[in-house]
Parts: C-alpha cells; structure tokens; sequence
C-alpha cells in the first residue's frame, strides 16, 4: 500500500503585512491624591484621561504575570486602603474590553463608586490606610523588526515579540482602533479572511490568562491554519 | 584576640545538628587559614550577654561548643567588570533588549550629564556604576561627574539629607552659605556642554544656575521628601522648580511642584553579586559555616540592626509561630560595628535571642553580599517586617529569588508587596506570626507568592527597565518622540 503523502497547504498571503510594534511607558505622578472614598468619586471625574488609562489599560501590562486577583488599581485600592470588599469587587468587574473611549470608561467607574456611596453614605469620609495617588503615563510606541505577510510569519513574529508587544497590539489596540476587537484579530480578518479565527483570537480572556498565556493561546488557535 | 581573628558573624551556641557534622565531614569547605573556633568569648559578646555571664544571671548558657569560624574578607573585594546587554538576554528575552537598543538609537549623538556627591559607597552610587556603562554600550554618550566639597558641606548635606526625611534641623545663614558656596564652586569647576543634565539628590542641587537654553535638566530625588523639615525644603524648592523635570521613587515620596515629576522605582540588578544566580554548593557552604541546617524551616530578615526595622518584633513572631510550627530564624544584618545605635540594637536582639539555638544572629560587614544572595536563596520565608521603610530593595531582591515575602505595610514595601498576590503584608507581630504558621504549612502557597513576586521584580524593579525609563524621559525631554494620546 503506498505511503499517503501530504501536500504543502498552500501559502495564504495577507493583503497587507502585519507590523509588530511594542512600547514603553514612562508613569508620570499626578498632583491629585485621593485620601477619601469621597475625595476618590470627585477626583475619578476630574483626573485627565491618561490617568484612566494608566490605571486600567496600563496597569495590566505592569501586572501581567497575574491570573487573578488584580485587574485594576482603583478596585485594588479600594479593597487593600479602604477595605469597601463589594465595591472593590463591583470596580474589579469593570471590563476595558467593552469599551473604546476614556470617556465611557470613567463613566461607567464614576457611576459604580456613586451608586456605592448614596447607599453607603458613612463610606464616604471614612480615612483610607493610604492614599490613591493618581498617576498618568506616557506611551512611546517601538517598531520591532517583525513583519508578517502570511500566518507562518504571523505565528514566528508572535513566538518572538515582547509581552509588551502583545499588551500593545492586544489590549491597548482597543482605544486606537476604537473597536471592540484587537489588532491581531482585525488583521486576521480583514487581511486574511479569516474572521472566525480573529473572533476565537479576540475571546481570550485577558483578566484570567497572563499575557504570556494570551501569546500562547493565540498560537494554539492559529494552529491548525499554519 | 587580635582583630583579624574576631569572628566576623556572632551567633547562638547551636546544637549540633545531623547535616551540618555531615558537611563537615565530608567537605573541605575551609580555606588552609581558617580554623574552627569556639563559640565567642564572653569579651567578644554584646555588652548584655558579657553582662548576663559575668554575673552569672540570666538564662542557663550551654557549655561552648566547637562550631566553624566563618571567615569574611576584611577589607571589600575589588569590584566585578559590569555586565554587558547581551548578559541580560537570557533573563528579559532578546525582543526586550531589542527595545532598549532601538529607543537609544534615536538619542544617538546626544550627550548625558549625570552629578552626584559619592563615587563609591551608597545606593546612587551603586546605581550609576551599573547604568553608565549600559548607557554607554547603548551609544547615548553619558558622563558621570561627583561635586566635591569639605567636610563642613558634607556635614551640612548630612544634616540637610535627615531633615528632608522629617528630622530636626538648625537652619542658619552660615550652613546655607555653605551648602551654596561649594555648589558655586562645583559650577565654576564642571562644564555644562551636554544635552540632558541628570542631578541626583539635593547635594548638587545648585548646579541648576549653570542652566541655560540649551539643555534639559532633571532632578532625580532618592529620598523621601513626604514630610520634609519646612525650612530646609523651602530652601531648596526654588532651584527644583527651575529643573524642566523630577524624579521619585514612588508617588508618596513627592512634593507640590510645577514641573513633571515621573516615577522610577529603585531597582536592582540582576547580575549583582548580590543577585546573580550563584551555585547550590556555595549556598550549602554558607549556611554550614554560619550553622544554618537546610533541613528545617529557614525564616530570614536581612536588616541592618536599627529599630525601625523591627529585629526584636521579628524574634517575637518567629517564637509565636514556633509554637505550632519548627523552624529557625536568621538575623542577618551589619551597622553594629560602625554605628553606636546600631551595637545597642544588636544588644537588644541578642537578648530577645535568649538562649534560643534555632536564631542565628549574624553581624555582616558591608561587603557580605555574596553571604546574603546565599542566605536569602536558602532562606524557606523572607520577612522584612519594618516599621518605617524607604523603598526596601531587601524585599526586592527577595522577591526575585522567587522567596515568599511577609513584609511590614510600609514606605515602598506595598508597591512590591502585593498583599497575597505577590507575598504577604502585616501590621502586627501577632499578624506576622500568623502567616509564617499558615505558609510554612501551605507550601503551594508560598510557591505561587514567590513566583509572582519574581515576574513583579521583572517587569517593574530590575536596572533594565529603568534603562529603558531613563531613554523614554529623555527623548520626552528633547521633544524627540510624540506620546500615544488616548481619548
């Protein structure tokens, strides 16, 4: 009987070439400090943008390694300094993911610590252990020497790129591209056609994997098509 | 006893212990002029213990028995060559070190300044001996300039340096004369033709009047200015102001200013002695000589003998743990040989000590670090339970060595300690005893705190990424780079 023989699947060339980039960010330390749950709700809704970013988009990357118990660091600091456990919980759930501007983002943390305080109003002068030093950070974007043109190259480029790369292209892609999706994933589809595998890419869960898990997870669904 | 043959580590008269006679035995672990001793001579005591054996009072002292003299070097090794980039590969991964040549490659050609007070000695220092040359390596041509002065500046920098860390401070004419007279003369002598300006500490402070058009200046503060003498900051609040930029260690350590203030928190590099991954057989040899038996339980603080850093408080948990669970503490720490204060306090630790033989009590000269990498590695927990903090690199390097840490939640303890995600923080001895108990006896636990911990000191407190810190604010500075803006 002879042997089967398997043909090399043929090569899929995408219509544009994926540029890995990375960044580096520098933490510049702000002038507000919130020393008060009360102080923290009015300072949530004055402090600049890129101090809502800093602690939400930014901090994942700062705290990347982790799979639980961190995903933000208004929640964290409302749980460790002010020990409010149901809100810290309430402003741990709230997902980066859905959102694609800083203004819908610190709305939807704004309402959370509101809604706390109207119904636990004693919450609200009661002295933190430390104060939330709100802090802003300044994102310098770097090109890596990847490029990929088809997913072989795709799949070596993210074998090699930073966990800063990936946290750019990932997580932080949501703001620019103003989309409830990713770099990798629009690529995928919109450049491959390959929309199915950008959706499966787009639903790994960045608040229970690392960000070495997310390159990793990747792979594996690109597998098949390599 | 002449004072090359003291010992250099004090420590309780142990019990001989199965292992330890094994490693002695076996292993030829003494050099030809080391020799085993007895256990120290009432003389060579802390003044209590002396005291407590001449009197004959106190608790029952077991007859000396004959123990291994660790013999440190008594004068400070010539420092390592520093290390290359490419040796910081197989720890960050190629794509990171990529990262740092690509964001030098655009500042090439431009030329750094960097001014301190100290050339040898003290943490900014040591800092800039590391950073310089992987600045230069880098291409970002960067000097290192020290002031000099008399010891009347010194004294006053002395004196300025406690009261910006909230201590008392006669301010008169005269010192400020002083502190601004040799900073004239460090101006008149230095030239100031370069790009960036990085002024580290209040020490130099005043060079900031050689500012002209061309140039960025930086001022990179390393200590605590939350709660500064008022007369002493208002002194020097006026010339930080004129810098374009400031740098602290954490964002409690700052003042009101109307310049940027960034954040760099202190680091430590990977390949120190200190850190550096060192082999199995020298660890075992450290603990043999210092008695420490790797078969038990091993809770370690690094510490010099200061009450701020809590030695007795430490003692108190370990003996609450000891209750429920085996183990021996070590002590290991240095300032009682050069420090008044800092003998009293090793006094009060050998007397909390008691005649416990599972503490091991060791007073370290300042060129110990390759003793310390080897304690902390061996160590089963690493607690730094201190009641007032600066950054705490002891945690830091704890941390790295993959250790679970119970730490005291103070100073820049929190921004390491990560309470149950990256170690454990307490507030009471009682709290610290607790968690010895619970991760001595959850293993699994303790595993994932040190692992954790580990990747926290990777990505935010390793001399790499200030590297990178310290390119991404100079090209800020220069205008070279636009910032991603978020909306």
């Amino acid at each position: 009987m002879a042997a089967t023989q398997t043909l090399p699947r043929p090569v899929r060339w995408a219509r544009s070439p994926f540029y890995f980039n990375s960044s580096a960010q520098l933490i510049r330390i702000g002038r507000q400090r919130a020393t008060t749950l009360g102080e923290f709700a009015d300072m949530l809704q004055s402090c600049p943008d890129d101090a809502i970013f800093q602690h939400t988009f930014q901090t994942l990357r700062d705290h990347h390694y982790l799979r639980e118990g961190f995903t933000n660091d208004f929640g964290h600091w409302v749980f460790s300094a002010c020990n409010e456990v149901g809100l810290a919980e309430q402003l741990a759930a709230v997902d980066v993911r859905e959102f694609t501007s800083i203004k819908a983002l610190r709305g939807a943390l704004t309402k959370t610590v509101q809604d706390y305080l109207v119904k636990n109003p004693r919450s609200r002068e009661r002295a933190a252990f430390e104060p939330f030093y709100f802090c802003a950070s300044d994102t310098v974007v770097i090109p890596t020497p990847f490029v990929a043109r088809n997913m072989a190259e795709f799949a070596d480029g993210l074998r090699q790129i930073s966990l800063h790369s990936i946290h750019y292209h990932f997580i932080d892609a949501r703001l620019r591209l103003k989309l409830n999706s990713n770099d990798f994933s629009l690529w995928l589809e919109e450049e491959l056609d390959l929309g199915a595998l950008g959706d499966r890419v787009n639903h790994i869960d960045i608040y229970t994997s690392t960000l070495e898990d997310v390159r990793q997870r990747i792979l594996k669904i690109l597998q098949p098509v390599l | 006893m002449a004072e090359k043959e003291k010992p250099s580590a004090l420590s309780t008269p142990e019990k001989p212990r199965p292992n330890q006679n094994k490693a002695r035995e076996d292993a030829p672990l003494l050099r030809e002029d080391e020799v085993p001793v007895k256990a120290p001579k009432p003389a060579e005591l802390c003044p209590a213990e002396a005291d407590r054996e001449r009197r004959g009072t106190g608790p029952a002292v077991p007859p000396p028995r004959e123990r291994r003299k660790y013999k440190m070097s008594e004068t400070p090794p010539a420092p390592a060559p520093p290390p290359r980039l490419k040796d910081y590969e197989p720890i960050l991964g190629r794509a990171d070190i990529d990262e740092l040549r690509f964001l030098a490659r655009q500042l090439r050609g431009k030329t750094v300044k960097m001014v301190n007070s100290t050339a040898v000695g003290g943490g900014v220092a040591e800092i800039l001996n590391r950073l310089i040359p992987l600045m230069n390596e880098l291409e970002v041509a960067t000097k290192w300039e020290v002031i000099t002065g008399g010891n009347d500046f010194f004294e006053v920098t002395k004196g300025f340096h406690n009261a910006l860390h909230g201590g008392e401070y006669h301010v008169s004419k005269e010192v400020l004369d002083i502190f601004m007279m040799y900073n004239e003369q460090n101006r008149q002598r230095m030239e100031f033709v370069e790009d960036l300006f990085v002024i580290h500490d209040p020490q130099p402070a005043g060079l900031i009047r050689s500012k002209r058009d061309r140039g960025r200046w930086i001022w990179r503060c390393h200590i605590d200015l939350s709660n500064p003498h008022p007369e002493v900051w208002n002194f020097l609040k006026p010339m930080i102001e004129q810098y374009d930029a400031a740098v602290f260690s954490s964002p409690s350590f700052t003042r009101q200013l109307p310049i940027p203030q960034y954040l760099f928190y202190p680091c430590i590099d990977p390949l120190s002695e200190k850190n550096k991954e060192i082999d199995e057989a020298y660890v075992q040899k450290v603990c043999d000589d210092f008695g420490v038996d790797r078969s038990r339980p091993i809770l370690t603080q690094i510490s010099r003998y200061d009450r701020l850093k809590d030695p007795v408080g430490v003692i108190e948990a370990y003996k609450l743990a000891k209750k429920y669970v085996d183990c021996q503490l070590v002590l290991a720490g240095g300032g009682a040989s050069d420090d008044p204060e800092g003998a009293v306090v090793l006094a009060e630790v050998m007397e909390a000590a008691g005649d416990d033989q599972d503490i091991i009590i060791l007073n370290l000269p300042p060129w110990s670090a390759l003793e310390i990498n080897a304690l902390q590695r061996a160590s089963t927990i690493v607690i730094q339970k201190s009641l007032r903090e600066g950054f705490g690199l002891t945690v830091t390097e704890a941390l790295w060595k993959g250790k679970p840490v119970i730490a005291g939640a103070v100073g820049g303890i929190p921004s390491q300690v990560i309470h149950k995600l990256t170690g454990i923080l307490v507030h009471s001895v009682e709290g610290c005893a607790y968690q010895i108990r619970y991760l001595l006896t959850h293993p699994e636990f303790a595993q994932y705190l040190g692992k954790n911990g580990h990747e926290h000191v990777k990505e935010n407190f390793l001399l790499t990424t200030n590297v990178k810190r310290w390119l991404v604010l100079f090209e800020i500075m220069l205008g070279m780079t636009r910032t991603l803006k978020v909306t």
